[in-house]
């Protein structure tokens, strides 16, 4: 286990290193002013920017200035956007959590509707529900999320007036934003409206969660019908059936544990591939978090929002990434002596 | 005189006619292939022979509904959108932007990783564990997020779109190109070319490329139905296509404020979009599952 | 029944969650009014800008004026100051204030007096003053009295007590008490600003804002919402509405969807009106606006600092077209700046028709025979004068190809994209100006006058010396008829010299809801929901709910 925490560990370091390099060369790639991309000052008074100057170490070499862009974000200084002059901090604070939020829920969405039908798929193999299982899941996988969101509301919010079109939660709630994620807020804030707010976020989250969760739903479908169809194939199976066990029990105890480790292992690089989903579907769905204000910064031209944006929305995935890694390796032990560049 | 059969076979099918004749077992992966073919001829010759132009429109019949509406013209069959462009010619000019670009972007990438791949997966040793760090980062990254990224610096644009979009696919291609080639490396035929004499580049070409042409073809297909919704999210996004060209997200999006008061100029464009990722992908189950068959034979 | 079974517990939450009594979001959608708005706001404080999305979010919301503007022909009546006299000579202009009225108290400030003199003198004296402490705050820039000359019109501010204060003009002005009423010239309170300056944080005074209007802000999130509460100690009757909520929706789309979805009381710049006039719990509104949509060149610019150029151009645009697609035939085509409801329309005004062959030709004898190229921005958003200037330039683009001109449209996000056409990146662009009152000066001044190019709300960057002091002199007259020749005057050198090709005067649409009632919208300057009041839906319980009087009282802000 260690040699395995000291290589993920030094994957780690590596990628951060590449990422903040990335992140510091975007400030020279943009157009304009270097400095300004960097720090977001627009309306900096001279004194002003001649600290800015400082902090930035503009008059050293390019490495020095790297090493001080990364001390500065280090110490949690992102800079300010040039759009509304708040510390990008502060709003990525606020607005990660929300995609968070959103694509927790999505993953929980895809994972509880994709495994079990993938498991039926993979029991049913080459027979009529598998087929129909299949295609479903194709077309699912086919579907740009855009369109899917549009008719979604057409269907859901417009004709039938099941779920609300857009935001988070009604605006007549005051829910004070401790967390950003809405629904531990809504338990910890002290509001009257307490369960009727609960019970209008959960309305809220429902219709995009769902929209987020239609792709990564069809590749779980596929990936659990994959490895339950190798479970069902091998000997311990074989024996087990032999021994007399019926077909219930052959499922729930023995094939299902061994089939979802291999599935559980994919959730993690699913994540990133629901993130940006989650980004194009807040756009539609108006859902506060971070992509949509990322798209909206590149539509305004806020470099520096773009650069930070970028740079903590890679960190916090490649995180996950690294985590759910572990998990997996705790899980498995076979996991752990894994070699590079195999998935 | 009839001639007699002395082998049982005339002609040994080679791998790839084994694939082909497996392919061609599948009906459902045929539909896909025509539905593939109908895309790329659309894409190729649909300037010339779409009905009316989908740049200009005439401004006296804006939002005319679909030819089977009561209000429709059989002359106009899909309807036209809020500038008097007809759906259908802009749908077919469409073609040549988000399916004619995914396909040189598939092709470009797949040039590029294949070559990169396969040379990255001869070097041993610290190039090679640096070189695997790299892919992990670039491929932990979305590809969308990698392309937003690429188009924010660049600049909106369908060129800048058609960069970061290969850009974004070559590292799959790197990544399986390398792990096939490892893979290939191991086996026996190759040791022994190997302890023959033969150069790297001699073992590339004719023992490993051969065996791995198929491996690479099903990913080709996977990148290309990628690229087709990277490009139409792109382009929804603004971030695409810039006006007027009548590339599909350019035009869903465009057709958004008038989702209400003319609702076919939303659905026609995404249904386009799903309909050549749907036959791509189709071309793809089909090649693998006749790999499969291959495999199983 | 045993309920072990995660599927029944979850069943079983579900049901409770969704039995529960909603009285409570009744009651509070009740007191509310949720308003769907198009935009953010730059700033908190009106006087910092002209856009009329900042304007509606504020002004009216936020603030009051010295005196204000009422009923349908427009008289001054008294707000903050309850008289006022005025000299003979009009050179001296002295206010008398009410004693009554109360600031705002939030959470991030207490105050301890009510509105005197003081606060008058710090609000103008801010914009007048260039040494004053507050003056370069957020950025110094004060468009709109910088376009009327404010600090050369006013020499001095006097207190005479501290309920009295005089205005000591350089000159007499007939405009002086109309753009004293617009939305631009509220009172800020001068004990905030102390507070500030103690804490060193002067720029919250814009952007946490303090004023004495029927609403206060309680919340803003950035591009989200603007939460107001209702002002319980204003100094006319409290507004109706507890809370005033502004979802900003930048997406037609958007909007309508959260109308139909009854996600909003009320909605900005609706679309599709049919749709709207076929649901029958939803109402569509408008006013005819004061206002002009235009295409302006940048006069600075090859080759459009050639007035041959200008007029070709003019001629190749098929403005009926443009009326009847855009705005789908509601608005008038314009032949000047002014809308016919103008006092100062004049019918004589000539301006260039459709008529293709003149443009070629005028375009060969400014010498360019074979066309050019140039780029033509347009806004992203819908605007009272435009509703889509993106297929407005689509249109026009195709027009001018006719012409052998290519022509590459740009936009950005709306905020951005006026500040970048204030320093004068583009070469033609679409844009429009909404009245602030009444007065045609407010129409000539602000989009074409040489002040206005400094202060960037002439984006023609057009200056001419004649113009200026045709439009300077009409301000010095009284007399209607000779203001109306000056007038006339100023529009035929407009129409020969075309640093700009107006295009239409619109109307103003808003969508409601039909349990929404009271006058939001007016014929200029920014909506406000003072006057609002909801009725109770009639399945819906409503105890001590019932339908709400709408009683104007003495005063309103249109």
């Amino acid at each position: 286990m260690l040699i395995f925490t000291l290589r993920r560990l030094s994957l780690f370091t590596f990628t951060m290193l590449l990422l903040t390099l990335l992140s510091f060369s975007l400030s020279f790639l943009f157009p304009g002013d270097p400095l300004i991309n960097i720090s977001g000052a627009i309306n900096a008074t001279p004194s002003q920017l001649i600290e800015i100057h400082q902090r930035y170490q503009t008059d050293s070499s390019l490495f020095w200035q790297y090493i001080a862009y990364v001390d500065q974000v280090t110490s949690g200084n992102l800079g300010l956007s040039m759009a509304s002059q708040s510390m990008i901090s502060h709003e990525i604070m606020n607005l990660l959590p929300a995609t968070i939020e959103l694509s927790i829920v999505a993953l929980l969405i895809a994972m509880f509707i994709g495994i079990p039908l993938g498991f039926l798929a993979a029991i049913k193999h080459n027979k009529a529900t598998d087929n129909i299982i299949l295609s479903v899941s194709m077309l699912g996988y086919s579907l740009p999320v855009f369109w899917l969101g549009l008719l979604a509301i057409l269907t859901f919010s417009i004709n039938l007036g099941w779920f609300p079109s857009a935001g988070q939660i009604s605006l007549l709630f005051e829910i004070e934003l401790v967390t950003g994620i809405q629904f531990v807020d809504i338990l910890i804030s002290d509001s009257p409206y307490k369960w009727q707010a609960f019970a209008d976020a959960t309305a809220h989250i429902i219709l995009p969660a769902c929209v987020v969760a239609v792709a990564p739903a069809t590749i779980f479908i596929r990936l659990a019908r994959t490895s339950m169809i190798e479970v069902l194939g091998t000997s311990y199976i074989r024996a087990a059936s032999a021994k007399g066990l019926t077909f219930n029990q052959l499922i729930f105890r023995h094939a299902t544990r061994n089939s979802l480790i291999i599935v559980i292992r994919h959730v993690g690089l699913q994540f990133a591939n629901l993130v940006t989903i989650a980004m194009v579907t807040e756009v539609i769905f108006s859902w506060p978090g971070i992509g949509r204000w990322l798209i909206v910064s590149i539509d305004q031209r806020d470099y520096t929002a773009i650069q930070s944006g970028l740079l903590v929305l890679s960190c916090f995935i490649f995180v996950v990434h690294i985590m759910t890694d572990f998990i997996y390796a705790a899980l498995n032990p076979l996991a752990r002596g894994i070699k590079h560049g195999e998935r | 005189m009839a001639r007699d059969k002395i082998y049982l076979e005339e002609v040994f099918p080679s791998p790839s006619m084994q694939l082909w004749i497996n392919f061609r077992k599948t009906p459902v992966a045929m539909v896909g292939f025509s539905c593939f073919i109908f895309l790329v001829v659309l894409a190729v010759f649909g300037p010339l022979l779409a009905p009316h132009s989908a740049i200009e429109g005439q401004l006296n019949i804006p939002l005319l509904p679909p030819s089977w509406h009561k209000d429709g013209d059989v002359s106009y069959l899909l309807g036209t959108d809020e500038l008097g462009r007809d759906m259908l010619s802009r749908l077919m000019y469409g073609t040549t932007f988000t399916f004619g670009l995914s396909f040189i972007v598939v092709i470009i990438s797949l040039i590029l990783g294949v070559v990169i791949g396969s040379l990255s997966a001869l070097t041993t040793g610290i190039k090679s564990s640096f070189l695997n760090h790299f892919l992990d980062v670039i491929l932990s990254i979305p590809s969308l997020l990698l392309a937003i990224i690429i188009v924010a610096i660049l600049g909106p644009g369908i060129e800048n779109t058609l960069w970061a979009v290969i850009m974004v696919s070559i590292p799959q291609f790197i990544h399986i190109t390398r792990y096939a080639v490892k893979e290939e490396f191991r086996k026996d035929y190759v040791l022994a070319s190997r302890l023959d004499g033969a150069s790297p580049f001699r073992i590339l070409h004719y023992s490993i490329f051969p065996n791995i042409v198929d491996r690479i073809m099903s990913q080709a297909t996977l990148a290309q139905s990628a690229a087709i919704l990277d490009i139409a999210t792109l382009g929804f996004l603004g971030l695409g296509a810039q006006i007027p060209l009548p590339e599909w997200g350019a035009s869903l999006a465009n057709g958004l404020d008038l989702f209400y008061i003319a609702p076919w100029t939303v659905y026609l464009p995404g249904l386009a979009i799903l309909f050549a990722v749907v036959s791509t992908n189709l071309v793809g189950e089909g090649i693998r599952h006749a790999l499969k068959m291959r495999k199983e034979r | 029944m045993n309920c072990l079974n995660p599927f029944c517990k979850l069943a079983l939450l579900m049901v409770l969650l969704g039995g529960c009594n909603d009285q409570g979001k009744l009651s509070l959608s009740q007191r509310s009014i949720i308003y769907c708005a198009e935009g953010s706001p730059e700033s908190f404080n009106p006087q910092l800008v002209t856009s009329g999305t900042t304007i509606d979010a504020t002004s009216n919301q936020l603030y009051d004026r010295l005196i204000a503007y009422q009923g349908d022909d427009n008289t001054l009546v008294p707000a903050l100051a309850k008289s006022w006299h005025v000299t003979r000579d009009g050179k001296k202009i002295t206010f008398y204030l009410r004693k009554d009225v109360a600031f705002h108290q939030t959470d991030y400030f207490s105050p301890t007096r009510l509105l005197n003199a003081d606060d008058v003198i710090f609000s103008f004296n801010r914009v007048l003053n260039p040494d004053h402490p507050y003056h370069i705050v957020s950025g110094g820039k004060y468009p709109f009295f910088q376009n009327i000359e404010f600090d050369h019109l006013v020499e001095q501010i006097e207190k005479i007590n501290d309920y009295t204060i005089r205005f000591h003009l350089s000159r007499a002005d007939n405009n002086f008490l109309a753009n004293l009423a617009t939305d631009f010239s509220v009172i800020l309170s001068a004990e905030y600003a102390q507070q500030l300056s103690v804490s060193n944080t002067r720029q919250y005074i814009d952007t946490f804002p303090v004023g004495t209007g029927p609403f206060k802000l309680k919340e803003y999130r950035v591009g989200s919402l603007i939460r107001f509460y209702r002002h319980e100690q204003y100094w006319q009757q409290p507004a109706q509405m507890e809370q005033v909520v502004f979802d900003i929706t930048s997406s037609n789309t958007g909007r309508l969807t959260k109308l139909l979805a009854k996600e909003c009381d009320v909605s900005s710049y609706p679309i599709a009106h049919e749709k709207i006039t076929q649901h029958s719990d939803l109402t569509l509104e408008s006013v005819t606006a004061l206002n002009v949509g235009y295409f302006g060149f940048n006069t600075t610019k090859a080759p459009f600092d050639n007035v041959l150029v200008r007029q070709a151009l003019a001629y190749a645009i098929n403005k009926k077209a443009l009326i009847d697609t855009i705005y789908q035939k509601h608005a008038e085509l314009a032949h000047s700046i002014l809308p016919n409801s103008s006092w100062a329309y004049d019918d004589e005004t000539q301006a260039q028709q459709f008529n293709l062959d003149k443009a070629k030709q005028l375009l060969a004898q400014a010498g360019y025979p074979q066309g050019f190229t140039m780029d033509l921005w347009a806004m992203p958003v819908q605007r009272p004068y435009n509703p889509n200037a993106i297929n407005m330039a689509k249109m026009i683009q195709a027009d001018f190809s006719k012409i052998n001109i290519t022509v590459n449209i740009v936009s950005y996000e709306w905020n951005t994209f006026l500040q970048r056409l204030s320093l004068g990146e583009h070469q033609s662009f679409l844009l429009g100006w909404s009245a602030d009152h009444p007065d045609p000066d407010n129409f000539f001044n602000p989009m074409l006058s040489c002040s206005a190019t400094k202060t960037g709300s002439n984006r023609t960057f057009w200056c001419n010396q004649h113009y200026d002091d045709i439009i300077h002199k009409a301000l010095k007259t009284n007399n209607i008829s000779k203001r109306k020749q000056y007038y006339a005057q100023a529009m035929t050198i407009l129409s020969q010299q075309t640093p700009l090709i107006p295009i239409a005067h619109s109307k103003r649409y808003q969508a409601r809801g039909n349990n929404i009632i009271g006058n939001i919208m007016a014929p200029f300057g920014g909506i406000s929901f003072y006057q609002v009041s909801k009725l109770a839906l009639a399945n819906e319980h409503s105890s001590e709910q019932d339908t709400q009087k709408n009683t104007p009282t003495s005063v309103d802000n249109h």
